[in-house]
């Protein structure tokens, strides 16, 4: 690792921020599951959309981190949900939650150099911020950002 | 030279060039204001569209049903108009946050050629279409446009420059929806 210090440390920094959006990624797959359960007709429908998108997300960052010889983190069995949920109210809820952890994730890859990575944060942070603000039903000025922060 | 000027991320971090220019130069070129980075004209382009942004919301909401002036329109069906005011409001307050934030970080050294704020151009009132749902769908467009911008502004941003403008970038993304929800019903 000490061949080439100045490309290994740009590649690392990609690889930490596409396993800490891998990570975001895995849970919300996860969280959709338990959504989905608690909804019915056109917010399940919307639900499994939402569920799917994370999939077809997770399985891309799993590729790009394969592709630089990372070994992509592996999901969880299970994951403590950060609210519990037991009503559609709590459901919505949780992928508000949800959209709001992937939109902040995404956000490392935005700081990388690598313009590709960066377009696809980008992206993706947009898509995310469009899922919560339709399960919020209100749109937020800093999608991703705390409030206060610089 | 081992450090590379152009790779700094601190917009403040231009005041130094200048004095290690001069460090070259002699006293002389001291004299010379510094100049504004790269950096600084990308968050004053940003700035003034969001500035933009905001006059047109400001004129929108003095068009919009359900906004003093024109209430009392014909036609208009109980309850009917009152909802695209009141979003627009909401919104518009939005991009003042973002102007806020954006603001915040336009840090001009001191003796530079360029005020630190913007008061000297005036945006003009931009033109809007009065028929509500026109109304709605001109701003939606323009939201549309302006979050395809910051897309690709962000990406030859430093860093943290670059997550703000995302960030800004999905908020807009997220008003299009809302604009033509809001246009349909008002």
């Amino acid at each position: 690792m000490s061949g080439s210090a100045a490309v290994s440390g740009t590649a690392s920094d990609a690889v930490s921020a596409l396993q800490l959006a891998l990570t975001a990624e895995q849970a919300a797959a996860y969280g959709y599951g338990v959504i989905g359960a608690h909804l019915s007709g056109a917010q399940q429908a919307a639900a499994t959309a939402d569920w799917i998108a994370h999939q077809v997300s997770r399985d891309e960052l799993e590729k790009l981190l394969s592709a630089r010889g990372a070994v992509p983190a592996a999901a969880a069995v299970a994951y403590r949900l950060p609210v519990s949920v037991q009503t559609a109210a709590q459901a919505r809820t949780l992928a508000v939650l949800l959209e709001d952890r992937v939109t902040a994730a995404y956000l490392g890859l935005v700081a990388l150099s690598d313009r590709a990575l960066r377009k696809l944060g980008a992206e993706q942070i947009r898509k995310s911020a469009l899922r919560a603000a339709s399960w919020r039903d209100a749109t937020v000025a800093f999608p991703g950002l705390t409030a206060s922060a610089k | 030279m081992a450090a590379d000027p152009t790779r700094r991320t601190v917009l403040a971090a231009t005041a130094a060039l200048p004095l290690l220019a001069a460090g070259c130069k002699g006293v002389g070129a001291l004299a010379a204001p510094p100049q504004p980075a790269p950096d600084v004209a990308l968050l004053r382009d940003v700035i003034a569209a969001e500035e933009l942004m905001i006059a047109r919301y400001q004129a929108a909401i003095r068009l919009a049903p359900g906004t003093g002036a024109s209430a009392g329109s014909a036609g208009a069906a109980a309850g009917d108009g009152t909802g695209l005011a009141v979003v627009l409001r909401s919104l518009l307050s939005q991009h003042q946050a973002h102007l806020a934030r954006l603001s915040a970080r336009l840090i001009v050294p001191a003796g530079s050629r360029y005020p630190p704020a913007l008061s000297h151009r005036r945006t003009p009132a931009p033109r809007l279409p009065s028929v509500p749902h026109q109304l709605a769908a001109h701003l939606a467009a323009a939201e549309r446009a302006a979050s395809g911008r910051l897309a690709r502004q962000l990406l030859a941003a430093p860093p943290s420059l670059a997550q703000l403008l995302a960030s800004i970038s999905a908020s807009e993304a997220t008003h299009v929806p809302v604009l033509r929800t809001a246009g349909r019903i008002g």
